[in-house]
């Protein structure tokens, strides 16, 4: 029966192809634009790593040495708090960085052309924590040395992707030696860097020693705060100089407990020793609190979210009313169905069959049209470049939308139709 | 076959109730040809409305193959209607963009069977009423005689038990309204009862048993007398005062 279903529906669109044509057009705008912006509070709101997202904890700590500028914990560190946190052997893994920027070139280069490319300063820990996945070679093993980690991008735009490790790179005429190259890596948000509108960043180009970075001099990329002066982060180390960032991976409660008491343990002392004012707040954020607590989710995404929801309720009153006037005009052969002995429920599973079939068509297109809109929504939002990606579970969701609402579209003038007295409509 | 008992058939609205039918009782043996007439508006469509089990009745008892249809659910009346039932409509109510192949076939798809059996009784059906080399021909490359054929084997296909024939010469010039009459007359030779409502005396005549209907009722005065009347008929019409009972021969003009 569902053959014969699925053809009586191509049928009936052959008969009014401009009016199925309408109600295809008014659903597939409507569930488009939704699941565009489904995509963008997707990727937003989105879990980056739902492996050990509950396992890896932001460090904010409450050290600052006056009661200005806040007595709240602070997300960036001075450099002795952040070595306090990766000698601890509580995490099972640590990340102490901050973002910088070069220009880099292949030192065999004939080529002059450099690359603009950032850096990510950090512990040797960061890419176990993270869970950054390598192409070729490794991480380098200690946060100093003048080796580095490069990322895909990077390694396509300079090495044309071919395995680069062992190759030296001049980073602002600097000479450091490949030791791995990332396979492409997508972390929407990308949650170790949250803060300062950078949620939605690509992950970086290059991964360098922390010591190396701060001795060669590269310059912070990210906020700052200092009570004191400093001619450049190579003179941080010794000062209060906050902007180091740090992340721990604990296993279990009692890790975090002791980590918490390791932190509190360490505050308390310096306070003692006078050095800061503020009582002991240390926190500990998951990384699903911390980008909750960063606000990442544009509100004014999820505003547009809730007018698309609303917009795609007036699309399915549009199809519902077209549909009931091409229900109304097949009564006579609604009727003479009945009279030949089709029962009520099979008279509604061929417009069920028939609105399942538009939905699927719907959905195809409304999908095509998503993805139009996302690339028009980035042209004016050039900020959610990288969030206008379509992901499969935003195609399922997409395709499901648009079969609940051509279902949703048809049930009332299926029930109208299913309502007309049979005899009536036969002569 | 069909016995009717005492049913009423009232259409109401907010101002006005219209007996359609009213203690209308009529029993169709196996075999008859039944010609139903009456002025327009006296019941003679609501009447075979609720004997296909298009329409409902208000009061009293309706037997089909001896199964009482009243209190049947949809998917009931659905089935007796498919399994027992073959409607002719005065127009064809063909579909104009189906072949006269699905068509025919349509009333089968609701049965249940295999393709082949479904084959096999369209193109027997289209044999009988000699249409069988038109079977992928659309209804409007047809003619109207042609088309109430096309109708009849829709109707036939199902084997029913009953064929029940609202007007089925009426769209038709007399050459094509003979072939029509003519066919039905082979069906019911060969065993099919018929129930056809009719506004032609002549067809009216030439049918086993004639009953006219006036104001809801089966009227004992019949103004259509069939060429043989048969004793059979005399039992089968209730709701008439049997006393009273006057066959007539005919008084149209």
């Amino acid at each position: 029966m569902l053959r014969y279903n699925l053809r009586l529906a191509l049928q009936s669109f052959k008969r009014a192809p401009s009016l199925y044509f309408l109600v295809l057009i008014t659903l597939s705008v409507g569930v488009g634009l939704l699941s565009a912006n489904l995509a963008l509070v997707s990727a937003m709101a989105g879990d980056p790593i739902p492996e050990k997202s509950d396992q890896l904890f932001h460090v904010s700590m409450n050290t600052w040495p006056n009661d200005q500028p806040q007595a709240e914990p602070f997300h960036i560190l001075r450099y002795r708090e952040a070595i306090k946190i990766a000698e601890s052997d509580i995490p099972t893994h640590s990340a102490v960085f901050y973002a910088s920027g070069v220009y880099a070139r292949d030192s065999k280069s004939t080529s002059l052309q450099r690359f603009d490319s950032t850096v990510r300063a950090t512990t040797p820990g960061f890419f176990a924590l993270a869970n950054a996945p390598f192409a070729y070679g490794s991480a380098f093993a200690k946060s100093s040395g003048m080796e580095v980690v490069i990322g895909d991008e990077l390694n396509q735009k300079i090495f044309a992707g071919k395995n680069s490790v062992g190759e030296v790179l001049e980073l602002d005429g600097e000479l450091l030696t490949i030791v791995g190259v990332l396979k492409p890596w997508f972390l929407r948000p990308l949650f170790y860097h949250a803060t300062e509108g950078r949620a939605f960043d690509l992950t970086d180009d290059i991964y360098a020693p922390l010591e190396t970075s701060i001795d060669l001099g590269w310059s912070i990329h990210a906020r700052t705060s200092s009570t004191v002066s400093y001619k450049g982060v190579k003179f941080t180390r010794d000062r209060n100089v906050f902007y180091l960032q740090a992340w721990v991976e604990l296993a279990n409660k009692s890790d975090k407990k002791a980590f918490q008491y390791y932190l509190d343990q360490y505050s308390q002392s310096l306070k003692t020793a006078g050095e800061h004012p503020l009582a002991i707040r240390n926190e500990l954020r998951d990384v699903n609190a911390w980008l909750l607590e960063q606000n990442i989710v544009d509100q004014k995404v999820l505003a547009f979210t809730l007018a698309s929801v609303l917009f795609l309720c007036v699309c399915v009153f549009n199809a519902s009313s077209l549909l009931l006037s091409r229900f109304h005009s097949a009564k006579f052969e609604v009727g003479l169905r009945r009279a030949v002995g089709a029962s009520n429920k099979q008279m509604l599973m061929q417009g069920v069959t028939e609105s399942a079939l538009l939905g699927v068509i719907a959905g195809i297109t409304s999908l095509l049209l998503s993805w139009f809109f996302l690339k028009l929504s980035t042209k004016f939002l050039p900020d959610l470049a990288n969030l206008a990606i379509i992901e499969p579970k935003i195609l399922i969701l997409g395709m499901l939308i648009a079969l609940f609402t051509a279902v949703s579209s048809a049930l009332y003038p299926l029930y109208r139709a299913n309502r007309y007295t049979i005899s009536a409509e036969l002569k | 076959m069909l016995i009717m008992n005492n049913v009423s058939r009232i259409y109401r609205n907010d101002t006005i109730q219209t007996h359609a039918l009213r203690d209308f009782s009529l029993e169709v043996n196996e075999g008859e040809f039944v010609a139903v007439t009456g002025p327009s508006g006296s019941g003679k469509s609501t009447f075979l409305n609720v004997a296909g089990l298009l329409d409902t009745f208000d009061q009293g008892e309706y037997k089909l193959d001896g199964i009482s249809v009243h209190g049947l659910k949809d998917d009931e009346l659905s089935k007796l209607r498919n399994e027992k039932i073959g409607f002719i409509f005065q127009s064809y109510n063909l579909i104009p963009d189906y072949s006269i192949f699905d068509n025919v076939d349509m009333p089968l798809r609701y049965r249940g069977f295999s393709t082949a059996e479904r084959k096999h009784r369209v193109e027997n059906a289209l044999e009988k009423v000699g249409l069988a080399s038109r079977a992928n021909y659309l209804p409007s490359q047809l003619s109207g005689g042609q088309q109430q054929r096309v109708a009849i084997a829709r109707a036939l296909a199902g084997e029913p038990k009953i064929l029940l024939a609202d007007e089925p010469t009426g769209n038709l010039d007399s050459l094509m309204a003979r072939q029509v009459m003519e066919l039905l007359h082979n069906l019911n030779q060969e065993g099919t009862t018929i129930i056809m409502v009719t506004h032609d005396p002549d067809q009216a005549r030439e049918v086993s048993r004639n009953i006219q209907i006036i104001d809801g009722q089966i009227s004992d005065f019949r103004i259509y007398a069939p060429l043989q009347t048969t004793d059979k008929e005399q039992s089968n019409t209730k709701g008439t005062t049997d006393e009273h009972s006057i066959e007539q021969e005919s008084v149209d003009a």
